[in-house]
């Protein structure tokens, strides 16, 4: 540590007449780098918007009402934010009870052992996986293993179908899901676990009424914000067969033909309008699906946001 | 908090039912826990089947053939290595110096009410999926940026690409080398201060290197994270149909990931009929992926270990 | 303090159950906006899949269709002519749009697993040759021209004028403007690929195999070095985006375009010729090709759904959709020669 006394330093911070140019100047580097962010940003919400805009002020409701078509004027994103939905819905009640109760084994009845280090080092490795590669398991997995042999052919998930997609992208935030939540069961004071444990209460007692009250606020937010990730994500549907063209309905369904048919999802919409050559898909809907998009994962970024401040308040 | 949970209770559980219970929980808990090794297993055999009958299927000499044209029975692995060498370097051109400053700036300088109002704008930034921004990256990156450093670019260009996934990834640098700037404790800064150091001599000679296990370990998952990328790329980059080889940042080009995409938007559909030109490229697809895997899988395993190595104990 | 904590916990856990169920349910009740109302009364599903050159009319056929008949599943997808036969042959598809005949190869699959199908010619679309709106220097190219441009033997030409020797040696015009030769176009999985090098290239590629100049391997094959994109909106810009560029795609597609991309008259023999529906319809345009939708037989047989979704593309609507797809339509003899083929296959 002998740098710290450098030269310079006496004089300028003693005496504070002079004034300190390099440290301005550092400053002045770092803020630009944190408005450089900001201002990337606000181009990229202000071009989303100016392109976008217009169809839903023209469009209004009917944009988001109506189904695909191969023609601009008609149309809408209905499908696909029902699809995003009906993923998101997938991915709440697959992964969060899961990766929930993977987090309550990890911290609180997993020993230190070899093996429970080697579950903890394949879960941060699996969060660092990239999307596209858990598309790729979706695809060998839900869409051709368990997609193929039963009577009618299309097997448990139905093949590239909605349960398809909603299982792999349940699987892709699952390691975020154990991340989050294992972190907010460790920021539980063990001085409350030992209290409860005094007064007799087995483990699974002290879970229910100490552990996961406590870290409620923490897993909430983590799951909310690992729903807007499973909402925004392309490449793993893309993989599992979220449908790539111009015109799809699927009338009258029941739910579980629902689950087990056809989907498409905003980002693909999004990415399908983006790659056609007619510059209205391009330049005026894709922005505006885009906002559509922006808005719903907004909409649960700031509904964790919320819930956490309301818990936080209440508790 | 491990020591009070270890606390075998079983010994104090009263009743038999109660204890049966127990076990059972525990159970369920220990088969949730299992699962994620599941999910690894599942992975790592679903890559590997289809990358052996691929290797099987095709000519060796085909992977280092001009240019990525699975079709034409083309799989010229450095077209694609060269194109994700380069959006992930450029990515990190960008993203490093932003990430790093913004953390700083946030760590060391904001005041909190500052960065109470800084932090959540990042977080919307980090919020925003990857097709957005490959949607950005050809509609104002290219013709406003790159068109401008090069006039031989198209609005498709392997930079435009790797500028999207730097804005992409800077988030991530920013909000984990942020924590690792808040760890270092308030004592080491209150020393530098007590013999006279500056802040900007605190904060880059004390304060850094202190935290610079965390530090390297975001450049490193940002890098893996960047290279993983794949949806900025596939509408970015342009070579969706095969590309040749290149090592200019100006040229279109395609990285693992976008090839990806790129089969996979069409001939995912296609179970990989053995030997014909779209089955051998079908099953391309899935040695891309294990490729993939291996790399990213390398790089944090590095994060991981730098964290370990460098992180020093207070 | 803990209780009061545990019960916050529930009521939060149960609000967020019944979000989490609500979103899971949500597309429940909106597949009924069509009031159970059910005018032709055929359910079931359409699939198709193929040629996204194709995909438009069939699209906007399966649009009309639909209005009429509300409780009909359809699917209209276009990853390129051969990933469509790939499906149809499998079975996972009813209808294949096709911008090219079957292959035998393919022909040869579908007998594999017993599918057949039934072939109707449904338009004809031209393929333009494009260049972007700043490149003046070049106002016709014929097939030689073409060939020596993006045949096989162009590799690493860099300019035009790189080709002016080939040019020469296969009979085109053998000077070329002294230009960046950048070339777009759709990539393998295309029919649009295959049906320029059939149409364009075929016969010149032919003859050099002849001489020798080419092997086997190159005969049905373009230039690699060119920039090759199946995603659409990139092969307008690689076109627009460079001085001296060159590339093919189909007539709509330019057309609809022509504010970004200029098409050249192209020389098949008898001379200059514009693409227009006229041209195109006539045959003079030397680059036409006639686009298809195959049928499966079995479709027909066991799903009536797919039967009327078939006539509703043979009638006037149908034929309708052809032209505001940007395509030509098939003169009347044509047409109606489809429709009896279509006759005889409904049996």
């Amino acid at each position: 540590m002998s740098a710290i006394v450098t030269p310079s330093a006496r004089p300028l911070s003693l005496t504070g007449k002079r004034i300190d140019w390099a440290g301005l100047g550092f400053l002045a580097a770092i803020l630009l780098c944190l408005l450089a962010c900001f201002a990337f940003l606000a181009t990229l919400l202000a071009q989303v918007f100016t392109d976008g805009w217009g169809t839903l002020a023209d469009r209004g409701s009917d944009f988001l009402t109506a189904d695909l078509s191969n023609s601009p004027s008609r149309a809408g994103v209905a499908q696909a934010i029902k699809g995003s939905l009906l993923l998101a819905g997938f991915v709440a009640i697959a992964a969060f009870p899961l990766g929930i109760a993977t987090a309550v084994y990890l911290e609180e009845y997993a020993r230190d052992t070899r093996f429970s280090r080697l579950v903890r080092l394949n879960i941060r490795n699996l969060a660092g996986v990239p999307s596209v590669v858990y598309g790729l398991l979706g695809l060998s997995v839900f869409v051709k293993l368990l997609g193929t042999d039963m009577a009618d052919g299309k097997g448990l998930t139905g093949g590239r179908s909605l349960l398809s997609g909603g299982l792999t992208l349940s699987v892709l935030v699952l390691p975020i899901v154990i991340i989050t939540a294992s972190e907010s069961i460790r920021a539980v004071p063990s001085i409350l676990r030992e209290g409860a444990f005094g007064l007799g209460a087995t483990q699974w007692e002290v879970v229910r009424t100490v552990v996961l009250p406590n870290a409620f606020a923490g897993i909430l937010t983590g799951a909310v914000l690992s729903l807007s990730r499973a909402l925004g994500e392309t490449a793993p549907l893309i993989l599992t067969g979220a449908f790539l063209g111009t015109f799809f309905r699927t009338p009258n369904q029941s739910f579980a033909d629902t689950l087990r048919g056809d989907y498409t999802a905003l980002p693909m919409v999004i990415f399908n309008w983006a790659g056609e050559a007619k510059s209205s898909f391009k330049l005026e809907l894709a922005p505006a699906a885009i906002i559509v998009l922006l808005a719903i994962t907004l909409l649960c970024n700031a509904a964790a946001v919320l819930l956490r401040a309301r818990y936080e308040r209440d508790a | 908090m491990t020591v009070a949970t270890n606390a075998n209770p079983n010994l104090l559980v009263g009743s038999r039912r109660r204890q049966r219970r127990e076990d059972a929980i525990r159970g369920v808990f220990l088969t949730a826990g299992l699962s994620s090794m599941l999910i690894s297993v599942a992975i790592v055999f679903s890559l590997l089947g289809e990358s052996v009958s691929f290797l099987n299927n095709i000519e060796l000499s085909s992977l280092w053939t001009s240019g990525w044209f699975p079709r034409q029975g083309k799989f010229d692995l450095s077209t694609l290595f060269v194109g994700s060498l380069i959006v992930t370097g450029v990515a990190m051109i960008i993203a490093a110096p932003l990430g790093l400053g913004a953390a700083v700036f946030l760590a060391e300088y904001a005041p909190t009410r500052v960065r109470k109002i800084l932090k959540p704008i990042l977080e919307i930034l980090a919020g925003i999926p990857s097709i957005v921004l490959g949607f950005f990256a050809f509609r104002w990156i290219a013709p406003n940026v790159v068109q401008n450093l090069s006039d031989q670019a198209t609005l498709f260009s392997l930079m435009s690409a790797g500028i999207g996934v730097g804005i992409l990834v800077t988030p991530l640098v920013a909000s984990v080398s942020e924590d690792a700037l808040r760890a270092v404790p308030r004592t080491l800064r209150e020393a530098s201060y007590g013999v006279g150091a500056r802040k900007v001599t605190t904060t880059l000679r004390v304060v850094f290197p202190a935290a610079i296990s965390g530090i390297v370990a975001s450049l490193i998952l940002a890098t893996s994270r960047a290279i993983g990328e794949t949806m900025v790329v596939a509408l970015a980059a342009g070579g969706s149909g095969g590309t040749q080889f290149t090592s200019n940042p100006f040229d279109e080009g395609q990285t693992i990931t976008a090839a990806m995409a790129a089969l996979a938007a069409g001939t995912d559909a296609v179970a990989g009929g053995g030997g014909t030109g779209a089955g051998a490229a079908f099953q391309s697809l899935f040695f891309l992926g294990l490729l993939l895997f291996l790399i990213t899988l390398l790089l944090n395993f590095v994060a991981d270990r730098v964290v370990r190595r460098l992180r020093e104990a207070y | 303090m803990l209780i009061r904590t545990q019960r916050v916990t529930r009521v939060a856990a149960l609000g967020l159950t019944a979000a989490m169920i609500f979103a899971a349910c949500g597309g429940d009740d909106e597949p009924d906006d069509n009031g159970g109302d059910t005018p032709s009364g055929l359910t079931g599903s359409v699939v198709v899949s193929g040629s996204s050159t194709v995909e438009p009319i069939t699209s906007l056929v399966a649009e009309l269709f639909a209005e009429d008949n509300p409780d009909v599943d359809i699917r209209v997808d276009g990853p390129g002519t051969g990933d469509g036969f790939q499906l149809f042959c499998q079975g996972e598809t009813d209808i294949s749009d096709a911008s090219r005949p079957i292959k035998d190869e393919e022909a040869t699959n579908c007998a594999d697993t017993g599918i057949e199908f039934v072939e109707l010619k449904v338009a004809i679309d031209g393929l333009s040759v494009v260049t972007s709106l700043n490149n003046d220097a070049v106002d016709c190219l014929s097939f030689a021209d073409l060939y020596a441009l993006v045949g096989p033997e162009s590799e690493d030409f860099e300019t035009w004028s790189d080709a002016n020797d080939l040019g020469a040696e296969v009979g085109g015009s053998g000077d070329y403007p002294d230009a960046p030769l950048d070339i777009t176009a759709p990539g393998a999985e295309s029919g649009t690929y295959d049906s320029f090098i059939e149409i364009a290239l075929g016969d010149i590629a032919e003859a050099r195999l002849e001489a020798g100049a080419i092997t086997e391997d190159q005969v049905e094959t373009v230039r690699p070095d060119y920039s090759s994109q199946s995603n659409d909106n990139q092969i307008v810009s690689g076109i627009a985006g460079s001085d001296a560029s060159l590339g093919w795609v189909g007539y709509a597609f330019a057309s609809e375009n022509a504010d970004q991309v200029r098409s050249l008259e192209v020389d098949g023999g008898d001379g200059c010729v514009a693409a227009d529906p006229d041209t195109i319809a006539s045959g003079d345009y030397p680059l036409a090709r006639d686009l298809y939708i195959y049928v499966s037989k079995a479709s027909i047989a066991e799903k009536p759904e797919v039967a009327a979704f078939v006539d509703f593309y043979l009638t006037e609507d149908g034929s309708t959709s052809v032209a505001d797809s940007g395509y030509v339509q098939l003169n009347d003899e044509a047409w109606q020669a489809t429709v009896d083929a279509w006759t005889a296959a409904k049996g």
